[in-house]
């Protein structure tokens, strides 16, 4: 399969470990990703200071993946993953706004395709590549694995715009991770927020609710914490010794993007893989895994 | 005009009310019935103690200067629970965005980092700029150093265009 790939501003300035192992492991599952000729921002920022453009940064993404001749589109982001999808459905469901982005597209000459679909990493995975063609690659079965899922807010709601996972129990990624032969653990706190948003302005709150969830994995006793967001994984892992002094706590939780566990069982180099990059302990969890 | 908030004197402005309903492209946020599932499960709640089914109500009696310029519209973390679990789907998250964005238009206090995103965009197309990142082992790595592709951001014609879509209210 051939998709057109767009990263959004987190992953190409800064989570480059998640880059990395979604350049590696995609093609090894007979994915070939064509970045779009340009790197724009989804339009997050942008729908607290003016809905309207917001939404025409959205458009343009889908404009220009059009431009790339390609149907499918990749975006590994969850933010980006939703600002895109609501910019979409608000220009299928308004004729106002539709009409107006399509007017401001032609001034730069892009053109806007409806029929851009867009698709994240964990359905990407789960339902275009499927479990069975992923298990027939695996060369490494990662055994005795007890690992945490955290999905990210943005790609499990609001369900009205179809979304990657079901909104309040979502199974797709602990399948994902089963599929390679470790164990997926259920937790009460699975489905809340890393707290990304408010890092601009109340830090202190923000890492509250990274280092809260992070506590409550780390009483599971789990080998690490598997994520599939830039933002989550900005909070859980970069900030992780910043989370654990705001709650008081000594947090040593390994937390890997799904692509870099993968990755692993497909047996690519931890180097290719941005491994070396993630800043919370995960040595831990390579030295259990290359044994 | 007969309502006014015994507490803090506060008015409605109607036309700020109705500004709030045309954001939001459609009428359901007159569909709220405070049964406070929105701040039973609000992620900013207990820290920050931001209750959607109160700023449904204020935006509902027209009561939306205050609210305006609060500090309290920032503190949303954008889960998006509250949308996913309105039964009458007046969707608390996007009234808050509107709120925000109206705040904005009335060049009101807003939290630095957004417009400075909105600046970085104009500039670059990114909202962020590209960073050095350190390894376990404290060796410095850029894009290039790991061998990403360059960044190529928008062409010429994009800042005048997105310019112009930042003056459609």
């Amino acid at each position: 399969m051939k998709a057109a790939v767009f990263w959004g501003c987190r992953i190409l300035t800064g989570q480059y470990g998640y880059e990395m192992s979604v350049r590696e492991v995609l093609p090894k599952l007979d994915v070939e990703l064509t970045d779009l000729r340009e790197a724009i921002c989804c339009g997050d920022p942008v729908k607290s200071v003016n809905d309207f453009a917001a939404n025409y940064l959205g458009a343009r993404v889908l404009a220009l993946a059009n431009h790339t001749g390609l149907c499918d589109m990749l975006v590994p982001c969850n933010r980006c993953h939703f600002v895109i999808s609501e910019a979409k459905h608000l220009l299928e469901t308004d004729e106002k706004t539709r009409s107006k982005v399509i007017g401001l597209l032609k001034e730069e000459n892009l053109e806007y395709n409806p029929n851009v679909r867009i698709w994240h990493t964990i359905d990407l995975l789960h339902d275009c590549i499927g479990l069975n063609s992923i298990k027939k690659k695996i060369v490494k079965p990662l055994k005795d694995l007890k690992l945490a899922m955290h999905y990210g807010c943005q790609i499990l709601r609001y369900d009205s715009l179809g979304r990657v996972d079901d909104a309040e129990n979502p199974r797709k990624l602990d399948e994902l991770v089963e599929i390679l032969g470790a164990e997926s653990l259920d937790y009460a706190e699975k489905l809340d927020c890393c707290g990304l948003a408010l890092v601009y302005s109340h830090i202190d709150s923000a890492l509250s609710l990274a280092g809260s969830k992070l506590k409550a994995i780390q009483a599971l006793n789990v080998d690490g914490l598997i994520i599939s967001c830039p933002d989550c994984g900005f909070m859980f892992d970069a900030k992780q010794k910043d989370s654990a002094s705001v709650v008081g706590a000594k947090l040593n939780i390994p937390v890997l993007y799904y692509t870099q566990l993968l990755g692993l069982a497909l047996s690519i180099t931890q180097d290719k893989l941005g491994l070396h990059l993630n800043q919370s302990p995960v040595d831990q969890l390579l030295t259990k895994v290359s044994v | 005009m007969s309502l006014v908030d015994s507490m803090s004197m506060a008015k409605p402005n109607l036309e700020a009310r109705e500004k709030i309903l045309v954001k939001l492209h459609g009428r359901e946020l007159l569909n709220c019935f405070q049964c406070m599932k929105c701040t039973s499960g609000c992620t900013a709640l207990k820290l920050l103690e931001l209750k959607p089914h109160e700023i449904e109500k204020l935006v509902n009696l027209g009561l939306v200067d205050e609210l305006a310029s609060s500090d309290i519209i920032w503190t949303c973390v954008t889960c998006l629970k509250c949308v996913q679990r309105c039964p009458q789907k007046a969707s608390p998250y996007h009234v808050i965005m509107a709120l925000r964005n109206l705040t904005v238009e009335r060049e009101a206090k807003v939290p630095e980092a957004y417009m400075k995103a909105v600046s970085l965009i104009l500039e670059s197309g990114l909202a962020e700029t590209a960073q050095k990142v350190a390894t376990r082992t404290a060796q410095v790595c850029s894009r290039e150093n790991l061998e990403l592709p360059k960044i190529s951001g928008p062409g010429a014609s994009f800042q005048a265009v997105f310019l112009k879509a930042l003056e459609e209210r």
